[in-house]
């Protein structure tokens, strides 16, 4: 009997050992070939996953390992891609790699249409992520709530000045509010017109459809047939369509919000007239029947080349890219008004949750996704746009249509107003935006009704 | 326990009144407790799951707050806000409207569809199937086929109206049409489910009063006013109560389909006790309209139970 166990055990080991082994060389197999599998995007100067930060042309400033950091912190983030697992996957693989290598990070996603409430639920349950990816439109009503931690001290930490300093101010402004910094700025995006260059080419409109509002109207029209819509842009709140609608009023020098934001903003006759035109667009036959078509719907009918000019987001940038469509198409920026001529974008920011007891190790995780090398791979796979001033120069050196939102789009963003009642207020103007769409009112009746819902949610 | 002497005559054997009394009661309190013992998990359900969180619903729409942060005392103030809210108002008018279309709908082509099942003799089976199947399907599923059925560009029944001559029509992004064709779908999907019900219903029926009605020369008609619809009546009393609870709950086909749009056209109760409570974070608010809701749900219940009671 002894001798019988005293043979099979070191058998047993030794085919654990071999069995070990060949999990490894697997492991590290399955490492390599996701690293092969990606799609390619790279950033000059960005890792692929697990190199060392030696390769790192540009300095990673967490590079310095931190020996103290351990334990396991949580990442939520909305999905910018079908890969967005894998994406994030390359970015915690670097951060074992050259930051931290006993903090796990724990990734996971929420739902984009119902992202308020998972968040509010993680929230509520005590026990949130330690690190959130959150944007513009939805932070500063965590922030009022007490959820977010404050990241002020940390971003102003001296050793990451020069960090600081590369990522754009108007991006901090959207950052710090009600008297805190509530996260560090990442990712953008632009909310840019998808043109079928084809198609206004054989019309003869490619060069001046849109110099002013009334040359898209009339582009519209004159590329609108049986087949063809020679306009279209979001319109249900579901959809978010507030970002289509968004660049005309800041071209008329309005907002939703005075500047104090204490009451409406959409005031003066520049705004009454854009919503007029708005309204005129909507209601002239050139677009599909309001409400008939969703967001992905939309896309698919100006890939399908079923719309001419097409409101909508830099993403899809990424699908017309690898399956491009049989026509010529780019992008392009709302027509000027009256009073600039501004883009739509909103921002995203990655925050510590107040309940998180692995601060330390969630900033980190952030200095290190915020770093030139990560966040510029992952926007280059997701085709987003980066706060950060030093590698613009660097970034979608294959993609054009990217380039142009970046070099041409992104200075002239006039994001959103980060108040607490900003989503409640635009949710609840939203309704009159579309009954008058229907055409049920005049510009002067939308935006007088659209105020009256508005200073109601202000007013509590 | 008492014990009888087998000796004992009849008249011997006769309780005493204070015995029989002692021993009725002690039967009382053991029967009592036994439906008790039985009873009990239900009760404590009952209580830990609905009664407090109701208790606590009622508090938390004197307060603001209490998810995110603390919560602080506002009188009635949600109260207030409740009824003096437009969109509040517009919400329980389309669930009302909606519960007025669907309801009728939904047992009038049932009623129909089980009196044809029941009187296929034979093989009724998989048509019964097939009728149950849509019952089956989760709003998100039945808001996907349905795409496929009314988009104006490649759904079925605009490819007809095209076909016709006619022009798309715009099923959930008409103001009018909306909260009709959401009907319909809920309609689509409760059909097989009642019919299931009213077809068991019918099953159950004496047949013998039927034979009679027939021999005295009644009609299918009055057959069925006269004979049916009465004896259906415990039927109509749970499938009334229990349709307008779950239609009154209106929730996920307008979440999945129209997401209370266009211009709040189909934004019913529920969907806006969710967004009050998940989207704006307004406890106070979506927990007055919630209990609001309750209240109702059991006031209709209450004059539902009144009005099909048995009239002996």
């Amino acid at each position: 009997m002894f001798s019988s166990n005293s043979n099979r055990q070191p058998s047993s080991g030794r085919l654990w050992r071999v069995i070990a082994v060949i999990l490894a060389c697997a492991l590290v197999a399955a490492a390599c070939g996701n690293d092969d599998d990606s799609d390619g995007a790279s950033v000059p100067g960005a890792p692929e996953a697990g190199d060392s930060s030696d390769d790192i042309s540009t300095p990673a400033p967490t590079a310095e390992p931190g020996p103290e950091l351990s334990g396991t912190i949580g990442f939520i983030k909305g999905p910018h891609s079908a890969m967005e697992v894998e994406f994030n996957d390359q970015i915690i693989a670097d951060f074992n790699a050259q930051v931290a290598p006993d903090v796990e990070v724990e990734f996971s996603t929420y739902d984009w249409p119902v992202h308020v409430a998972e968040l509010t639920t993680l929230f509520a349950s005590g026990s949130p992520p330690d690190v959130q990816y959150l944007v513009d439109l939805i932070y500063p009503a965590f922030a009022e709530q007490g959820v977010l931690h404050d990241m002020t001290d940390l971003v102003n930490d001296p050793d990451w000045a020069e960090e600081r300093a590369n990522i754009s101010p108007f991006a901090w402004d959207l950052a710090e509010q009600q008297g805190g910094t509530w996260g560090v700025p990442v990712l953008g995006a632009v909310y840019n017109i998808f043109i079928n260059e084809t198609l206004l080419e054989e019309a003869g409109l490619l060069d001046s459809w849109d110099d002013s509002y009334e040359s898209m109207l009339a582009a519209a029209e004159a590329l609108t047939t049986d087949e063809v819509f020679g306009f279209g842009a979001r319109t249900s709140a579901a959809d978010f369509a507030w970002w289509d609608w968004y660049p005309y009023i800041h071209n008329a020098g309005g907002d939703v919000l005075s500047d104090d934001w204490t009451e409406c903003g959409l005031v003066g006759p520049d705004v009454v007239d854009a919503m007029q035109f708005l309204i005129d667009i909507h209601t002239a036959g050139v677009t599909p029947a309001i409400g008939s078509v969703d967001n992905q719907g939309l896309f698919d009918l100006f890939a399908a080349g079923r719309i001419a000019i097409l409101h909508h987001e830099t993403p899809n940038i990424v699908a017309l890219n690898e399956n491009p469509p049989d026509f010529e198409w780019t992008v392009a920026a709302a027509p000027p008004g009256p009073q600039g001529h501004t883009v739509m974008g909103n921002f995203g920011i990655l925050s510590i949750a107040e309940a998180s007891d692995n601060k330390e190790a969630a900033w980190e995780f952030i200095k290190h996704w915020a770093s030139a090398p990560q966040v510029g791979r992952f926007a280059e796979q997701v085709s987003l746009q980066v706060v950060r001033t030093d590698i613009l120069d660097d970034l979608f050196a294959d993609n054009p249509a990217m380039q142009r939102v970046q070099s041409e789009m992104v200075p002239r963003v006039q994001g959103l107003q980060p108040s607490p009642h900003i989503i409640e207020a635009l949710q609840a103007a939203w309704p009159v935006v579309e009954d008058a769409f229907r055409g049920n009112r005049t510009g002067e009746e939308a935006i007088a009704g659209m105020c009256e819902a508005i200073d109601g949610v202000l007013a509590g | 326990m008492t014990h009888i002497d087998p000796g004992l005559t009849g008249a011997q054997m006769t309780l005493s009144s204070e015995e029989h009394r002692r021993l009725a009661k002690r039967y009382r309190r053991r029967t009592t407790l036994t439906a008790y013992a039985f009873l009990g998990p239900n009760l404590v359900a009952f209580v830990v799951f609905l009664l407090i969180p109701v208790v606590w619903l009622l508090v938390s729409t004197f307060r603001t707050g209490g998810v995110l942060g603390p919560a602080e005392f506002v009188g009635l103030d949600n109260w207030r806000d409740t009824f003096s809210d437009p969109l509040a108002r517009t919400s329980i008018r389309n669930t009302v409207l909606y519960s007025a279309m669907a309801i009728p709908a939904v047992f009038i082509i049932a009623m129909i569809l089980a009196l044809a099942l029941h009187a296929i003799p034979r093989g009724g089976a998989p048509i019964r199937v097939a009728l149950y199947l849509p019952t089956l399907q989760p709003a998100v599923v039945a808001a996907f086929i349905f795409t496929f059925v009314l988009h104006p560009d490649f759904g079925v029944i605009n490819y007809a109206v095209r076909w016709l001559g006619g022009d798309p029509i715009n099923f959930l992004g008409d103001t009018t049409l909306a909260l009709p064709t959401i009907a319909g779908i809920e309609v689509w999907r409760g059909t097989g489910f009642w019919t299931m019900m009213f077809l068991a219903g019918l099953t159950a029926l004496p047949g013998e009063l039927y034979h009679a009605a027939e021999l005295d020369g009644a009609g299918a008609i009055r057959r069925f006013i006269r004979l049916t619809l009465p004896l259906l009546r415990p039927t109509f009393y749970f499938a009334v109560i229990f349709a307008t609870i779950v239609n009154l709950q209106l929730f996920d086909s307008v979440f999945a389909l129209t997401d209370g749009g266009p211009v709040n056209s189909t934004v019913s109760v529920s969907l806006y006790i969710y967004r009050s409570l998940f989207l704006f974070g307004d406890i106070g608010f979506g927990a007055t309209l919630s209990f609001l809701l309750v209240i109702t749900v059991l006031l209709l219940t209450g004059l539902q139970t009144y009005l099909l009671r048995d009239r002996k």
